[in-house]
């Protein structure tokens, strides 16, 4: 400060300039630290005209803030405006000492880990009650045709197969053409150019078509569903449902579990055609093989249980999804940022469980 | 009679108290207006009442049994019986603000005619001049219109009891007239129950028979609104430093 001149004496005396808002403040607080000697000082106040909210404060918390720091010819101006800011912190803010942290650091990181650990088991817990309830919504929706919206399952079905249908034909015939071309080149060593067809059918009717269908509905309608429900939940429009006498759990939830059952079927059966596609256009350009040859040949390895078992899967899969993200929908907290956080969580979710249940499916089955 | 009696009551989020032990009764065919300073607990209180936010010690009655949270039996009866208006009308932005009224009957009667539903809905628009937005989305109503929309769809199957979290906020002053009047209306002709969260003074004096003075995690006063006028509370003076009243006097 080029105004600050310091005398002399038992006490140094800093002299304030007339402009100290907060930007000058930071100045004095600066001159303040690089202070040689640790002697009192004086912050001599008599020419400060221009202050703001940040000079009140400072001057209230001089005392506890800045030890052997006092001030001195305060204006009344700046007097009667401290006074004045000094009293609201008092009302918005009643003394409230936090709890000190007990324990150690470490017993603390572990206490942490141990609620984190409970609260996931919580919440895995409600997810699968979740997970119940909607099997005797569905049986009592289909038993009684109430508590959901009509026409609401058509909605679902146009919406689901809208946002998936594409992505899943166009994936699953870039994966086909991938997997016979990565194998096409083993085969030929071996002088086994014929069994792409078995190799290309299986694997897609099995394993790959339920598992990026699944993926791919996670991500597409799973986040989907997620951001809606959420958005309604946090716009109270779920309370509404719920003071209607409207269950938002069957209303909101039924039509999409059925409207996922009945896309499944439909989403596997284009997959498994632009999959295999793919193996007949490799196949065909490779190795000149007629796609009459590679049905022939793909039909005696592969028959309908193949081809059902990956639908059942997906099904499954498709479920997971749904009711997932309509958990992680249904229980979002109460601000617009935690949508998009549930959205994301429940992609994770969804293709963690697909995965797990993939995993279960292959011990049960082979 | 008193429809709505709580004893012990303590509501909150949580572990998060923000009522604490309130004992209050809701008389029967009445308006009760609930006021308090911003955050002092209304809303919070009202959710607790129309059965979305369980109670963190103590219980109500409702109709003279009380209301239990962990049956969904009970909580059924509960909203069978209310209409509820929320603070930021919550109508589904899926819907049109006709489907939205609509819904309501759709669900809990699916054997009426459309044209009977169609009425019900066009009345029920009508009673708040909302009639020429029904073909509207809510994303396309202004906040007062949407908040007309909720209360007609509050209204439309005629409940005992209806909870208003603050209907008149971000109102003109005509419109927020039309609102008391429809209130009075719905109390007179109806013999309806109305729970009325405001801030809006006038339309206290308007309309409250009863009134719910919330402050400081607790009920500062409960009685009668004619009688607010003797109380020699300051706090109670001051909320309701009014002009009207005094007039009356
Ligand atoms: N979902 C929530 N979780 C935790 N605390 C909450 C939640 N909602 C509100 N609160 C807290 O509860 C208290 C009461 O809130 P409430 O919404 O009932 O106030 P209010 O009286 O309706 O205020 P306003 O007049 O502004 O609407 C506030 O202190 C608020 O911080
Ligand atoms: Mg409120």
């Amino acid at each position: 400060m080029s105004e600050t001149a310091s005398t002399p004496g038992p006490s140094e005396i800093l002299r304030l300039p007339k402009r100290l808002r907060a930007a000058e403040l930071v100045a004095v607080l600066g001159d303040l630290g690089r202070r040689s000697g640790d002697g009192p000082v004086i912050l001599d106040f008599r020419d400060v005209e221009e202050f703001d909210s940040a000079t009140l404060a400072f001057l209230g918390h001089l005392s506890d803030c800045q030890p052997g720091v006092s001030a001195a010819n305060v204006p009344e101006a700046l007097a009667r405006a401290e006074a004045a800011f000094a009293r609201r912190p008092d009302v918005c803010w009643p003394e409230k000492p936090a709890a000190p942290p007990s324990g150690t650091r470490s017993s603390r990181f572990f206490q942490a880990m141990a609620d984190r650990f409970l609260a996931r088991v919580r919440a895995l817990g409600m997810f699968l009650a979740m997970f119940g309830d909607e099997v005797f919504h569905i049986g009592r929706y289909l038993r009684r045709r109430r508590g959901v919206y009509p026409g609401e399952t058509w909605n679902q079905m146009f919406f689901m197969g809208y946002l998936s249908f594409p992505i899943v034909c166009l994936l699953l015939f870039l994966v086909g053409v991938t997997i016979s071309i990565t194998s096409a080149e083993q085969l030929r060593i071996f002088g086994a150019e014929v069994y792409i067809a078995d190799l290309v059918g299986y694997a897609m009717l099995r394993e790959l078509v339920p598992l990026m269908t699944g993926v791919i509905l996670a991500g597409k309608v799973g986040a989907a569903v997620t951001a809606e429900l959420a958005s309604m939940t946090v716009l109270e429009e779920v309370d509404a449902l719920r003071t209607m006498g409207v269950v938002p759990e069957r209303f909101l939830m039924v039509p999409r579990l059925i409207a996922i059952t009945l896309v499944v079927p439909l989403l596997v059966a284009m997959a498994d055609v632009a999959g295999i596609f793919g193996g007949v256009v490799v196949a065909r350009v490779t190795f000149g093989m007629l796609p009459s040859a590679f049905i022939d040949q793909m039909l005696n390895t592969v028959d309908w249980t193949d081809f059902a078992w990956g639908l059942i899967k997906t099904v499954v899969f498709g479920w997971a999804v749904v009711v997932g993200a309509g958990f992680k929908g249904l229980t979002v907290g109460r601000s617009a940022e935690e949508v998009g956080r549930a959205t994301t969580q429940s992609v994770v979710l969804s293709i963690t469980m697909i995965i797990v249940i993939d995993c279960i499916f292959a011990f049960v089955l082979y | 009679m008193d429809i709505i009696t709580a004893r012990d009551l303590t509501v909150g989020y949580g572990r998060t108290e923000v009522l604490r032990d309130l004992a209050f009764a809701i008389p029967e065919g009445l308006i009760t207006a609930v006021v308090g300073v911003s955050g002092s607990g209304k809303s919070t209180l009202l959710k607790t009442l129309a059965g979305l936010l369980p109670p963190l010690g103590g219980g109500f009655e409702f109709a003279g049994s009380p209301v239990d949270y962990r049956s969904e039996a009970s909580l059924g009866r509960l909203y069978a019986r209310i209409g509820v208006l929320y603070q930021d009308g919550a109508l589904l932005n899926g819907l049109s603000l006709y489907e939205n009224v609509a819904l309501p009957v759709r669900m809990h009667y699916p054997e009426l005619p459309e044209a009977v539903v169609r009425d019900m809905v066009h009345a029920g628009l009508a009673q708040v001049e909302m009639a020429g937005s029904a073909e509207k989305f809510p994303s396309e109503l202004s906040g007062g219109m949407r908040k007309r929309g909720a209360l007609a769809r509050a209204l439309v199957l005629d409940p005992h009891v209806v909870f208003c979290d603050e209907p008149s906020s971000g109102l003109d002053p005509i419109t927020s007239r039309l609102l008391d009047d429809l209130l009075l209306r719905l109390k007179e002709s109806f013999k309806m129950t109305l729970v009325v969260v405001t801030h809006e003074l006038r339309s206290i004096e308007r309309v409250a028979d009863r009134v719910l003075l919330l402050n400081d995690g607790g009920l500062r006063y409960a009685g009668d609104y004619a009688d607010l006028a003797a109380s020699d509370d300051g706090f109670i003076r001051t909320f309701f430093l009014r002009k009207g009243h005094h007039d009356d006097a």
